[in-house]
């Protein structure tokens, strides 16, 4: 528990130390994130070694105190979000065109890790909502830092996740109205399926939605994820919806009495098919690069939002693991997606898709890192995106009746195909003659290829990953 | 009981209102004005349940307390965001002339 | 028996390809010299382990490569009877169309590009050959798609992009289905290795509707690259490619991929008799037939040479599916030959069909006239090929013809002989007018220089042309195409 508890104060610390000292160094901000990361990365081997643990803040004991507790899930997550915090953090130092490198962006990043640290620990669902504000407040002050022109886009996502928060803190009210407690363990004893439970989790089900963009709440999230700068643009995408989904995901797999997560789930895989197909086919009529790479969030986390539908309706526990893949495969390629995207859009000077004509001549690299990442998020073996459609396709495709389930995953592929071959295919049309003072960065394309190559690394361990995965998330 | 039942409906009513106004509206001020009502709303809600026999149950306060400071920077930050928005809009609408 | 090197056998012939491959995409345009010599290198590396294995599979050693990959999946490179049958045609082509290649490709620009992607292209193919069990193949099938895409766009025109597009459109489409396939495969019955015979028949009467469904599932992912009727539309368009990877497409991997996946599903994943007993030949045998008419007749109506071929593609690899279709072991082994006949036969049409483009200008079949006086030892393989195709004795294509027609008979569908000689007649009818015109008709332009393909162009073709006449005089021979599709039938029908 030391070691999570570590893995979230350092960069709490680091963002202290920053704003206190009017600083904007990023090497501190890359140090915190690293020692974030192995402390996380213990944390983890603690937990697959000794087992759930958790802590009472400051001796209080659960029903009146706030109780942190380390799940595997959790310890994975926090794993991964100090990863990718320092992979972003890195491309935001080094690369030439990160307009972020002597902004606040180096003290938000480090909030914001904390502000997600402090989500996958808590086990409350009151702290949620405070974790919860936090992160948006964060968010949307770096969707600013890409200056006035962001501005409207920013003030839409702030009131709109100031009123998600506000539909999930009456849910979080009435469930303490009725059974006065606030923990999810005691919660989840205590829950009945009678009238009261039945709104408040219908209100908090739809303030997570609205914040985690899953359709058909997720109209604020292309603006807000598009205009943004690059590094925060893959910030948001691979970890700040993947928040309250984590909340959605215990909320319903923990708290609820079954007899509502089976009526539920449907719904839910509904609106994640729904998701699949509309994010995918705006992808697909996106005229701008980070436009469509947003977009494509939308429709991948249908597949997140389908299997979880599906394994409250069948309680088929595997699709749990399938969850949590697609969620680690969709952010490590979506951070390799947007930072190729925003490095190709600011090398090549035009938002707009057409400019990508002959990219894989003139910025090659990069173009690689968006091809290998789309490949992922389409699910081309071995790629991570595919280990996590696979886990999904067995239970759906067992029984004849649920086989109309794959057919929305089959045209789910298949529209996320077209719209990353799409750039793919533009990508090879004849490069215009470039400029004599064409520079490319380097090293900030090789940056951008790490994630890709990253999930596609997960092959190597897949067979333990999923083991670990299915049993982790019992 | 009746009085408990009457501030939660109260509050409700807030909720849904603001959430209205929300939805509807479009000048960014309405729109901050409506969410906060949307808070006061849930505040209230959680006002009325906390209504014990003997004294009131000091969590729920404590979370409406939590609740508030949290709504108060919120909207200061929307509020700065919209007169920086406001500003910017001005800016580009002198430029345009 | 197995030694201690064995298994990573089939893994370096994979890498053989693939490393190169990698390489050479880290190399300068200008560095000419290296990519010729790290291709020259892993062809070379890549034929010796082949004929290594060749001779361990005749005397019956097992070679098999194992790492984890899904729970009870795991990923398995194994070289059998079978997959040698198309990784020594594919080793063999790839030698010869590296070759061609550097010599077509001679001063233009992006090379490194396009010999990176051919090498990985190869690979993806001898994997593909090598896979031990479905995922496997799924895995290496969707590579292949991702590693053939850059070469036929690989012009950057608008006609090269619009057939890339289409290509890609086609293939993940098929790759999704067989994805579909696969999983419901392994959601009934998990996912074995190949085994001769099947592995299907015990759950016969059980889930016949899941297995019914994965068979037309799987069959129409597969068939989309071997180029059936109606899922054959990406392969006329994608003849705007450069002859080799025309060459690569029609000969060497893709088309051929998708052929080869059917032969596995049927002989290895579900087995004869499984296929027999779902019901499932006839629909196979009669889109196999009207595949064959229909890519003559369309042939018969193309103008460009490269068309005209790639509509014969279209026929000439449905022979393979029929073959595979009529599940009596004499078809097969006409099948099984033809994966290889036709693959001689095609490269080197195309390596023609590309000489004449690049040496001469001519793209449509009306400027060939003359064409034997000035090309005439190009003329000469593209005639040997044309007839083989028409299957003239005692060239390839004969051999597979006339085990086909035999093996048909042996199975009592007489229909399926005048499928081939209307085939046939159809072949002679695009093909001859073409050797007549190459070789009897007066160049219009009056211009009889000789201007012979350049020599890295020329030796490929002689070379593979030779091969045509060589394994139909010398079918009866030990080590022949034919006769190793005798072993492979003699162990999968169980002879």
């Amino acid at each position: 528990m030391n070691t999570a508890l570590l893995s979230l104060s350092a960069p709490l610390l680091a963002a202290l130390w920053l704003l206190l000292t009017h600083r904007r160094q990023a090497p501190v901000v890359i140090v915190a994130s690293l020692i974030s990361l192995v402390a996380a990365v213990f944390s983890l081997y603690q937990v697959i070694d000794a087992g759930e643990q958790s802590l009472a803040l400051g001796g209080w004991e659960s029903p009146l105190g706030i109780r942190l507790r380390l799940m595997p899930v959790s310890a994975m997550l926090l794993t991964f979000t100090a990863l990718i915090h320092s992979l972003v953090g890195l491309y935001a130092w080094r690369s030439r065109h990160s307009q972020t490198r002597h902004t606040d962006y180096w003290p938000l990043s480090c909030l914001l890790h904390a502000a997600l640290a402090a989500l996958w620990l808590s086990h409350d669902i009151f702290n949620w909502y405070v974790t919860l504000e936090l992160l948006g407040l964060v968010a949307v002050v770096m969707v600013c830092l890409a200056g006035p022109k962001a501005y409207g886009a920013a003030l839409r996502y702030l009131l709109l996740s100031l009123a998600a928060s506000l539909c999930y803190l009456l849910g979080v009210a009435l469930l303490y109205g009725v059974y006065g407690v606030l923990d999810v363990s005691l919660l989840a004893e205590a829950a009945r399926a009678d009238p009261s439970t039945r709104t408040a989790l219908m209100l908090m089900t739809v303030g997570l939605m609205l914040k985690a963009a899953l359709w058909p709440l997720h109209l604020w999230l292309p603006a807000a994820h598009s205009s943004a700068p690059t590094a925060v643009s893959a910030l948001l995408s691979a970890l700040v919806v993947k928040g309250p989904l984590f909340i959605l995901w215990l909320l319903w797999s923990r708290v609820a009495p079954e007899e509502l997560g089976q009526a539920a789930g449907p719904w839910l895989a509904l609106a994640g098919v729904g998701a699949l197909l509309v994010g995918g086919w705006s992808a697909l009529r996106a005229p701008l690069i980070k436009l469509m790479v947003a977009y494509s969030t939308v429709a991948q986390l249908g597949y997140a939002l389908l299997a979880l539908g599906l394994m409250l309706h069948w309680r088929e526990l595997s699709l749990d693991a399938a969850l949590w893949l697609f969620v680690l495969a969709h952010g490590l390629a979506k951070v390799s997606m947007f930072l190729a995207a925003g490095e190709m859009q600011s090398t090549l000077g035009s938002r707009r898709l057409d400019s990508l004509k002959g990219a894989t001549q003139t910025m090659p690299v990069a173009m690689f890192a968006f091809a290998v990442a789309g490949g992922s998020l389409i699910g081309l073996p071995p790629s991570g995106g595919f280990l996590a459609k696979w886990l999904l396709l067995l239970p759906l495709l067992q029984n004849p009746a649920h086989w109309p389930w794959a057919l929305g995953v089959m045209l789910g592929t298949l529209i996320s195909a077209a719209y990353v071959f799409r750039v793919v295919a533009i990508s090879f049309d004849r490069a215009r003659p470039t400029s004599p003072d064409f520079n490319p960065d380097r090293f900030a394309q090789w940056l951008s290829l790490l994630p890709a190559l990253l999930v596609w690394g997960m092959a190597l361990i897949s067979e333990q990953l999923i083991l670990w995965l299915t049993g982790a998330t019992l | 009981m009746s009085q408990t039942l009457f501030y939660l409906l109260v509050g409700a009513g807030l909720w849904l209102l603001g959430l209205h106004g929300l939805l509807c509206l479009r000048q960014p001020l309405r729109r901050i004005m409506a969410v906060n009502i949307m808070g006061s709303g849930v505040f209230m809600v959680m006002l009325a349940l906390a209504v014990r026999p003997d004294s009131p149950d000091p969590v729920l306060q404590a979370l409406i307390v939590t609740g508030l400071v949290v709504a108060a920077s919120a909207t200061a930050l929307a509020l700065r965001l919209a007169s920086a928005d406001r500003d910017r809009a001005q800016k580009t609408a002198e430029e345009g002339e | 028996m197995s030694l201690l090197w064995t298994p990573f056998l089939p893994l370096a012939i994979v890498l053989s390809s693939l490393i190169p491959g990698l390489l050479i995409f880290t190399l300068r345009e200008e560095q000419q010299r290296t990519r010729v010599a790290l291709n020259l290198v892993g062809v070379v590396l890549k034929l010796l382990l082949v004929v290594v294995m060749l001779a361990g599979v005749a005397q019956g050693f097992t070679f098999r490569f194992q790492v984890p990959f899904l729970p009870g999946v795991p990923l398995i490179l194994q070289g059998d009877a079978l997959s040698l049958q198309f990784v020594s045609l594919s080793s063999l082509l790839w030698l010869a169309t590296t070759i061609y290649a550097i010599g077509y490709f001679r001063g233009s620009p992006l090379q490194s590009r396009f010999f990176g992607y051919f090498s990985l292209c190869v690979s993806a193919t001898v994997g593909l050959a090598l896979a031990g069990n479905l995922v496997t193949f799924l895995l290496f099938y969707e590579l292949l798609t991702l590693a053939t895409f850059p070469l036929v766009v690989h012009k950057g025109t608008a006609a090269a992009l619009d057939a890339g597009r289409r290509y890609l459109a086609y293939t993940m489409g098929g790759g999704t289905l067989t994805l579909m396939g696969v999983a419901l495969l392994h959601s009934v019955a998990a996912t074995p290795d190949f085994t001769a015979g099947g592995y299907l028949a015990p759950l016969l009467g059980e889930v016949d509707v899941s297995l019914t469904l994965a068979f037309a599932l799987l069959i129409a992912g597969l068939g989309v690259k071997a180029a059936l009727v109606p899922l054959h539309g990406w392969l006329p368009r994608a003849m705007v490619a450069p002859a080799p990877v025309s060459a690569l497409l029609h000969a060497v991997a893709v088309v051929k991929a998708g052929a080869f996946g059917i032969i596995r599903v049927v002989y290895d994943v579900y087995g004869v008799e499984t296929v027999a007993a779902l019901e499932l030949t006839r629909p196979l045998l009669y889109l196999a037939g009207f595949t064959i008419v229909y890519g003559s007749l369309m042939a018969l109506r193309q103008r460009d040479i490269k068309k005209r071929l790639a509509f014969s593609t279209v026929s000439q690899v449905s022979y393979i599916t029929l073959g595979v279709a009529l599940l009596g072991p004499v078809a097969a082994v006409g099948a099984l030959a033809h994966l290889v006949h036709q693959g001689l036969m095609k490269v080197t049409l195309f390596y023609c069909a590309g000489s004449f483009a690049e040496t001469c200008g001519v793209h449509q079949v009306q400027e060939m006239d003359g064409l034997g006086r000035r090309m005439p030892l190009t003329m000469v393989a593209f005639t040997l090929a044309a007839l083989g195709m028409i299957g003239i004795p005692p060239l390839a294509g004969f051999i597979s013809k006339w085990y086909l027609g035999w093996g048909a008979l042996a199975v009592d569908e007489p229909w399926v002989l005048v499928v081939l000689v209307v085939s046939g007649i159809l072949n002679a009818a695009y093909f001859l007018p073409m050797i007549y015109r190459g070789w009897f008709a007066a160049s219009k332009t009056g211009e009889c220089a000789r201007t012979e393909a350049p020599a890295m162009l020329l030796w490929p073709t002689l070379f593979t042309a030779a091969l045509v006449v060589l394994v139909g005089v010398f079918a009866a021979f030990d080590l022949s195409p034919l006769a190793w599709a005798q072993l492979i039938v003699d162990r999968e029908f169980g002879l």
